[in-house]
Formats: structure tokens, C-alpha cells, sequence
């Protein structure tokens, strides 16, 4: 009886979907880290192809979930060879003093329905700022995925200096969206 | 007077040469910037407005070379040499050429290097050409050849006229004239 009870429990548990603080951890395949800069008032996209996320997440009791993200910052391709020598450089994200970015959330919240917020610190180019991180939270099969975008101050971290600091050919603002394929683990 | 007669050219005609020779003029000033600026916000600036004057020029040529077909040309002066009406032939044919091959050149290095842009910040341009690093430096290789010898037709056309004015004195210069009313 006990068994068969556990066993109800438990399918009631998969149909729901609603299980305690689980963790998962990315799938680079499906996932995708996308940074969108302007130039001369266009749009200039570009990616970091190599990044890592984890998730500790509850989606009903989002207040214990944990984000975390590291991002190689030289992985990042702008689409344009030129660029992505320049891109290199002490002016931008001088990649031989600062290879890496990191994100970790230092709380969770539920905004409406699917709709989260992480608020966290960016460590980027060695400048830790405040950011706040909304999401979409999707499950389907055995796995989730979370989606957003949020939008940066390329001059908050320094991310072109002397001359470049100047926002009208190239802008203050960089959209970065992400989606991050996740699966148990 | 609109239209071309056999001995005068009209005003549509002379609003096309005068202001595709002053835009022309300040593309060569803004290419040659542009292409040996150091890397900064004003080499951006400069590739900017040579792009996008580039794109209007490429406009303007197709409109003229309509009117230009829809017209005949005023005839030349009688009395030219045969190598003469060669030459002035020619140098035509390579002047409409290098309007349109120009910017073409350059829409393919923009376009294989992948560059975003926007027209005048208003209109985006489409690719004609798939992304390839090494296709653009070979098209801004032909786009910079095209350039000097661009320089050196407008050249010989600026000194044609002046030889037509001063040593043949004919009226070939005066009559482009834009005050000059036939």
C-alpha cells in the first residue's frame, strides 16, 4: 500500500512538474549568449560562443534558487574580422587581463507566471555592477529552458575607453539575450 | 530649356554634372580618409558618410544615365580629330563605367566584411555579397585601383575642357556652365 502510495506520489509529482529546489545545469548545444552593440545606429550583433550557466531553482518557491554564469569573454565573435581584432584590445574588453565574466545571482524572484527576475553582480572587465536578469522559465521533456535580455552601459565597465567612451558612433547600450538549454544534473 | 539640343545641354543635364562632380569630389577626400585614418570613432565617422554618399551616387548615376539615354548629347564642336572624339568617346564610357563600378566595389568589400550599415543612418543595405574576409580585401584591392584610375580620367576630362576653352576656344566648357543659357 505504501508503495503503490509513493508510486501515485511520485506520478503526481512528474505531471505537476512541481518538485522542490532542483539543479540543472546547462546544455551548450541548445544555448545561446548574444550581445547586440550599435554602430553608427545599427545594430551590431555578437556572440560569446563559450560560456557555462547553473541553476538551482524551485519554480514555486523562487526566493532559494541560485544563477550562476561564467561567460570566456575572448569566445566573443562580432561577425566582422575587423572588429573582432579590435575587440581584443586594452580599450574593449581587453582580453589578456580580463578573460572572464561572471554573473551570480543573489536572489530570485517570481515577476507573473513563467516570468522571473535574478538580481545579481556582473563581474565584467573587473567592474562589479548591480544587474537585474529577467527570465522566462519553459519546461518541456525532461528538461527547461530560460530565456531573456536585458540591456548594459557599455561605459559602467569600462568597455571602450579614451575616445571610444564617446556613445555617438558607437552606443552606450549593449542588449545581451540568452537561452540556456538546461537539463538535470 | 529641359531637354539637350544638338548645341546645348539642358538644365537637368547640368544639375546632373555639377552636383555628381562636387559629391565625386568629396567621396575621393572622404575615401582616402577613411582608408588611411588610425582606428578611431572619426575613421567610423568618415566610412560612414563615404558610404552612404557612395550609395547616392550610385542612385544618382542610374537617374542620369536614364536622362542621358532619353537624350542625345549636344554634338562636338566640327573640326576635331579623329584620335580627339576617340579620346573625349572613351574617357565618357570610363567616367559612367567607374560611377557605377565604384560604389559597386565598394557595396561588395562592405557587404563581404559584413559591416552593418545603414544608409544616411536610414535605410539598411542589403548584402549582395556572402560574408568572406578574403573577398573583401580582394574587392577593396579592385575598389582602390578603381579609385587612381578614376583620378586620373577626371584628370584628363578637367583638361580636356580647359584645352577646349583655351586652346581650341570652342564652347565645350561654356556650355556646361550652369549660369550659361544657350
Amino acid at each position: 500500500m505504501k508503495k503503490i502510495l509513493f508510486l501515485l506520489w511520485l506520478c503526481g509529482l512528474l505531471l505537476t512538474g512541481s518538485a522542490p529546489a532542483a539543479d540543472w545545469k546547462m546544455d551548450p548545444a541548445g544555448s545561446k549568449l548574444e550581445f547586440v552593440a550599435t554602430f553608427e545606429k545599427t545594430a551590431a550583433p555578437g556572440e560569446f560562443k563559450e560560456f557555462d550557466a547553473r541553476l538551482r531553482f524551485d519554480p514555486d518557491k523562487p526566493a532559494g534558487s541560485r544563477l550562476d554564469v561564467t561567460v570566456k569573454v575572448t569566445s566573443a565573435d562580432m561577425n566582422v574580422a575587423d572588429v573582432n581584432k579590435e575587440i581584443r584590445g586594452k580599450d574593449w574588453f581587453d582580453y589578456a587581463a580580463f578573460p572572464q565574466a561572471e554573473f551570480h545571482s543573489t536572489e530570485l524572484r517570481r515577476i507573473e507566471g513563467n516570468r522571473y527576475v535574478a538580481r545579481g553582480i556582473l563581474l565584467l572587465k573587473g567592474v562589479k555592477q548591480p544587474v537585474e536578469v529577467p527570465f522566462t522559465w519553459t519546461t518541456a521533456g525532461g528538461g527547461a529552458a530560460i530565456e531573456g535580455e536585458f540591456t548594459l552601459k557599455r561605459g559602467a565597465f569600462g568597455i571602450g575607453l579614451g575616445e571610444w567612451k564617446a556613445t555617438d558612433t558607437i552606443g552606450a547600450d549593449v542588449k545581451v539575450k540568452f537561452k540556456v538549454k538546461l537539463r538535470k544534473g | 530649356m529641359l531637354r539637350n539640343t544638338a548645341d546645348s545641354w539642358g538644365a537637368p543635364a547640368k544639375l546632373f554634372h555639377w552636383v555628381m562632380a562636387a559629391l565625386i569630389l568629396a567621396q575621393i577626400a572622404l575615401g582616402v580618409m577613411a582608408a588611411s585614418w588610425r582606428v578611431s570613432p572619426t575613421k567610423i565617422e568618415l566610412f560612414f558618410w563615404h558610404k552612404s554618399t557612395g550609395t547616392l551616387i550610385l542612385a544618382l548615376v542610374a537617374l542620369r544615365l536614364l536622362w542621358r539615354l532619353a537624350n542625345s548629347a549636344p554634338l562636338l564642336p566640327p573640326g576635331m580629330a579623329a584620335w580627339e572624339r576617340a579620346a573625349a568617346r572613351l574617357s565618357h564610357v570610363l567616367l559612367y563605367t567607374l560611377m557605377i563600378a565604384l560604389p559597386v566595389t565598394g557595396w561588395i568589400v562592405n557587404s563581404a566584411s559584413n559591416i552593418p550599415f545603414r544608409i544616411f543612418w536610414l535605410i539598411p543595405l542589403p548584402a549582395i555579397v556572402a560574408p568572406d574576409e578574403r573577398t573583401a580585401d580582394l574587392a577593396a584591392l579592385v575598389h582602390g585601383g578603381l579609385a587612381a584610375l578614376l583620378a586620373l580620367v577626371l584628370v584628363a576630362h578637367v583638361g580636356a575642357a580647359l584645352r577646349h576653352h583655351y586652346v581650341k576656344r570652342d564652347t565645350v566648357l561654356t556650355r556646361m556652365l550652369p549660369w550659361k543659357t544657350p
